[in-house]
């Protein structure tokens, strides 16, 4: 938040963003500047409530095949949500988000095994890595935009997939072996959960809930502040935000940083879930995979990216058997930014909308 | 650094000297990265396997697979590009992922996982002395094709009529389509030009790597990277940058082994930190 | 913890109960082998079903070798059905499958073991899909047969002791090269390998093996996995004065380094060339018959001269078409090795099946018969063979046996990391 300049005049008419963006309440945080009060608490009430309520999700879904498709795509959802997030706030689609959650699962995995720390620190080093190393890349690639920051993101990405497979890491990564997640002792819990709970799916469940819920409320409460604002503000027309006495850069690198902690959070799910590292989780494949998501999902809504994630999964569950799942993913990616522009989760909002509107009409004619 | 090994990083830059250059014409035009590019670069190659399997000469497969390829480029021009050209450049770039994810699977389908064969003719398949160095010579004739292909290419944009056209309306599309150029029949031309040339680096690459599934994806992000070195969208950048990154990918490989995979990463973050826009710049 | 008691509980009630709430959704990827009995109900009477999940790659380069793993436990499964059973129990065979990356292939583990009652996995393709299966074994109370996955942290780090491994490990065929060395005839040797675990340690044991042949080794090099232009490695191999050559590359990586050598007519220098992993069957009519005089290492020889061994390849020409190869053998001796142990433990309970393989001896489709270590590996020999022309082979060529090497010598001693 340090990065917004004091002297935002977010009265002035230039930087009002369009009014279609006005459900955000985006005329309320102008007037009051950032935050309101009211809003804050009626969203952490939400919060708290959804919290709740998918703890009890084990309770109802008895398949552990399901409840282990349910938690994956928990943590695939909040890389997603990260991807999102900045898509929908920035504009800007990266294909390299895989760099922070590998390089976090890598950070976890290296940290209990060869440094032989406890899962809860080494769980926080790999979080903070991963943010580190996001501001690290984003530094270097956030002025660019469209297809060269998408390339550029892929770039990153890719090239760390070939670091980490590299022979003369090899007593680190464990190149294309992979490297399992070691504890130090039998006894050593990552709050209060032993590895074998960890690997077990209904057990996994309420860390992977609890840091989905927060991840969304923290995302749900930037994107509401006035630095939230800011970023519309840029993504709508940067130059015109930096006539505005905007830094343009520091925002669009916050974003960018917020969205690559996502994905480390996910990461560090992912190496506390699977006890194993490879390759993989810094792959193209993934990298496609969590994109693919993150639009078929729908990133307008700031969960519709989880909401992709976990059909992407049941997707792979369903149709891998068949080998053909890249073939639906890749229909799926194509009807989708063709013909729902604002993915799965943008359709239904629209079609409700449009029914309330009918429902409205309706009351309306009747009345008159 | 012997001849050999010059000739082999030449080799390896001519091919993805066509592969860029279409790209780079296609972006260039409608300013969408096709990420499909490294499947219609594979399903060249499939063509070829198929052609040869049924009996055709390996030169007239050198022909057929590249016209196949320019029909799916119209394919592409005239179901996703035309179409979809009022929407954002971005959104049409991830229609083109998923294509290739489409025709990677569809590939599979056809002509199974296996990795196939494709033998170079007889006529190539030796070795030829060049300044007492035995070198293969089907990998000087990649070398002498894809020098000849841009020695056309650049011929053709600069002074032909549709290559006017083609250098205007990648400067400006809108103000070209005012002056009266049919916008959308060079863009058809350059889509098919594009695929055609992705067909022709897959024929040539057959007898070369081997013909297996994953040989698109694999090459996708090198000529990606190819792409942005020359500056996104300029063919002569993107040619002039594919023959470095074969050079220095060869000298990586000879030099440093154990780190040759980060070649194409590391002079991409150079180039870019030295002249962030490439080494074109953004002229065309 | 309550709640993890009350849904293992939930679960354990959900499988013995015939699967009443998800069976539907859950069993349209699934089929029974031969087609027989479908109930899963009334436990721990003799006519329990032997229920075996596979999740073989289907998609991707591996996608081939898949479907000859799913051969080679069907043709096991239709002998013993055919036999009655193994100990009275039918054999069944539920199907799923992977894309090859480790969380898919351990999700579908977790529904075979979970959801459809099927406590043995096998026709898991690939040494990191193993390694994280071997993590979450235990909990699920299931037993892997590995029959593909080779590398040596399977039966040291990465080693489980719910997990079973049929085929020789890398570490054992290198061995069983290093012990062949003498035999072939060239002096001095250059070493190609991929920059890859298996690529090192077998340049490693190839140069310390010919140094005690009294051999030298001039050139060692590495080229990174799934490299496709090998143009710079073979201009430096053809400078180097070797006579010999080992080469370590496989899969599309192998392929290219063949055909690119042949175009520079790199083999014809060669006295001997020597392959680690790099041509096999199936990819003897994608190479054609400019492998012929290639050594390699065998896992398996069709031609091995004894009834255990001609009955296995009859059967499986008959249900197939072709002859097996090592991929069928090695996961057909994966299901035998499985089928010896309920014998011997008289029950298809995982644990005591598990407590059977120790001390187990069954007969090797080798000839000689094969014990299961501690460490859950089958010693079984390894072969170096020479590419030969055959009738009837794929691509018209076929594999010599020129050396058999005992798994006393390949595979001496457990590794300590993998304590039983």
């Amino acid at each position: 938040m340090s990065s917004v300049p004091t002297a935002v005049q977010t009265d002035d008419p230039t930087v009002v963003p369009k009014p279609d963006d006005g459900g955000r309440g985006m005329l309320d945080s102008r007037v009051s500047v950032g935050l309101q009060r009211r809003v804050v608490l009626r969203g952490l009430i939400v919060a708290a409530v959804v919290l709740v309520a998918g703890l009890f999700v084990p309770d109802l879904i008895t398949s552990s095949y399901y409840m282990g498709v349910a938690a994956d795509g928990v943590v695939l959802g909040i890389m997603a949500i990260g991807i999102g997030f900045l898509a929908n706030r920035s504009g800007l689609i990266s294909l390299g988000h895989t760099a922070f959650y590998g390089g976090s699962a890598y950070g976890l995995a290296i940290a209990t095994t060869h440094w032989g720390w406890s899962p809860t620190s080494a769980a926080l080093f790999a979080i903070v890595g991963g943010t580190l190393l996001a501001v690290a890349i984003g530094a270097l690639v956030i002025r660019s935009t469209g297809f060269g920051f998408l390339m550029l993101t892929l770039a990153f990405g890719q090239a760390l997939y070939a670091v980490s497979t590299l022979t003369s890491v090899r007593s680190v990564t464990g190149a294309f072996d992979g490297i399992s997640v070691t504890y130090p002792s039998d006894s050593t819990t990552f709050l209060g959960l032993s590895q074998a709970d960890l690997g077990q799916p209904d057990t996994f469940w309420p860390l992977a809930w609890i840091c989905l819920v927060v991840v969304a409320f923290a995302l749900w409460l930037v994107g509401r502040s006035r630095f939230g604002v800011t970023l519309e503000a840029i993504r709508e027309n940067e130059e015109r935000a930096r006539f505005s006495g905007y830094n343009t850069y520091l925002p669009r690198l916050g974003a960018f940083a917020i969205s690559g902690a996502c994905a480390s959070i996910a990461g560090v799910l992912f190496a506390l879930k699977a006890s194993y590292v490879s390759p993989d989780v810094l792959g193209f494949q993934l990298a496609g995979d969590s994109l693919i998501a993150t639009i078929v999902g729908g990133f307008t809504i700031l969960i519709g990216p989880a909401i992709g994630a976990v059909l992407y999964i049941y997707a792979q569950g369903k149709f891998g058997d068949t080998g053909n799942l890249e073939l639906y993913m890749g229909l799926a990616l194509i009807v989708a930014v063709i013909f729902l522009p604002g993915g799965v989760t943008g359709w239904v909002v629209e079609q409700l909308r449009r029914l309330r509107t009918l429902t409205a009409g309706r009351k309306e004619a009747r009345r008159s | 650094m012997n001849l050999a090994q010059v000739l082999n990083g030449l080799a390896l830059g001519a091919l993805l000297m066509i592969l860029s250059s279409g790209l780079a014409l296609i972006y260039g035009l409608r300013g969408v990265m096709n990420f499909s590019h490294g499947a219609l670069y594979m399903l060249g190659a499939y063509f070829a396997y198929e052609a040869t399997n049924q009996g055709l000469s390996f030169w007239l497969a050198l022909i057929v697979a590249p016209l196949g390829l320019a029909i799916v480029g119209a394919a592409l021009e005239l179901g996703f590009f035309r179409r979809l050209q009022r929407r954002s450049h971005i959104e049409v770039g991830l229609v083109t992922f998923g294509i290739a994810l489409v025709i990677n699977r569809v590939i599979v389908l056809i002509w199974g996982d296996d990795t196939h064969p494709v033998s170079a003719p007889k006529a190539v398949d030796g070795t030829t002395n060049v300044f007492g160095t035995d070198y293969p010579t089907y990998r000087l004739l990649i070398i002498v094709v894809a020098l000849a292909m841009a020695a056309a290419l650049v011929l053709w944009l600069r002074n032909s009529r549709v290559g006017l056209h083609i250098r205007a309306a990648s400067h400006d599309t809108e103000t070209s389509g005012i002056l009266g150029i049919n916008v959308d029949r060079v863009s058809l031309v350059v889509v098919c030009l594009g695929g055609a040339l992705a067909g022709l680096a897959g024929t040539l690459a057959a007898p070369y790597f081997a013909v297996s599934p994953g040989m698109g994806q694999s090459i996708l992000i090198t000529v990606l990277i190819v792409v942005v070195v020359g500056g996104i969208g300029s063919v002569g950048g993107a040619m002039a940058a594919a023959l470095l990154l074969g050079l220095v990918q060869i000298m990586g490989n000879v030099w440093l082994p154990s780190a040759a995979v980060l070649v194409p990463y590391a002079l991409l973050i150079v180039v870019l930190l030295w002249r962030p826009t490439g080494i074109a710049g953004k002229r065309v | 913890m309550l709640r993890a008691k009350v849904s293992a509980a939930l679960i354990a009630l959900l499988v013995s109960g015939g699967l009443a709430a998800c069976g539907s959704s859950d069993n349209s990827s699934s089929d029974a082998s031969s087609g027989g009995s479908s109930t899963t109900s009334a436990a721990k009477s003799d006519g329990t079903p032997l229920k075996i999940g596979l999740i073989p790659p289907t998609s991707g380069a591996l996608a081939v070798f898949g479907a000859d793993e799913v051969k080679g436990w069907q043709v096991a499964v239709d002998q013993a059905n055919a036999q009655g059973g193994v100990d009275g129990h039918k054999v069944e065979l539920v199907k799923s499958s992977s894309d090859g990356q480790p969380a898919t292939t351990i999700r579908a583990a977790r529904k075979l073991a979970t959801a459809q009652g099927a406590k043995y996995i096998g026709g898991i393709m690939t040494s990191p899909e193993q390694a994280a299966l071997s993590k979450q074994l235990v909990a699920l109370g299931a037993l892997n047969f590995n029959s593909t996955g080779k590398d040596d942290g399977l039966i040291g780090a990465d080693c489980s002791p719910n997990a079973f491994r049929s085929v020789t490990g890398s570490a054992m065929d290198v061995n069983a090269i290093a012990a062949s060395l003498e035999k072939l005839p060239a002096q001095t040797w250059a070493i190609q390998a991929v920059d890859y675990s298996t690529g090192h340690s077998a340049a490693a044991a190839f140069t310390a093996a010919a140094k005690k042949a009294g051999k030298t080794v001039v050139l060692t090099q590495y080229a990174p996995l799934n490299t496709s232009d090998f143009g710079s490695y073979i201009s430096k191999l053809k400078s180097a004065k070797a006579d010999g050559l080992f080469a370590v590359e496989y899969g599309a990586d192998g392929v290219a380094f063949v055909n690119q050598g042949a175009q520079f007519k790199l083999f014809d220098q060669y006295k001997t060339v020597l392959g680690f992993n790099m041509v096999s069957e199936p990819l003897f009519k994608t190479l054609g018959k400019k492998i012929t005089g290639f050594y390699n290492n065998v896992g398996y020889d069709v031609d091995a001269d004894n009834p255990f061994n001609q009955a296995f390849v009859a059967d499986y020409k008959k249900a197939n078409g072709v002859d097996p190869y090592y991929v069928p053998a090695d996961t057909y001796m994966a299901a035998q090795i499985l089928f010896a142990a309920v014998k011997k433990a008289g029950s298809v309970d995982p644990d005591k099946v598990k407590a059977a393989m120790a001390g187990l001896s069954l007969p090797d489709l080798s000839g000689q018969n094969v014990t299961v270590g501690p460490d859950g590996q089958a010693m079984r020999p390894s072969y170096v063979g020479q590419v030969v022309a055959k009738a009837g082979g794929p691509g018209g060529l076929g594999f010599k046996i020129v050396t058999t090497t005992p798994a006393s010598v390949t595979h001496p001693s457990v590794d300590p990391a993998c304590k039983s």
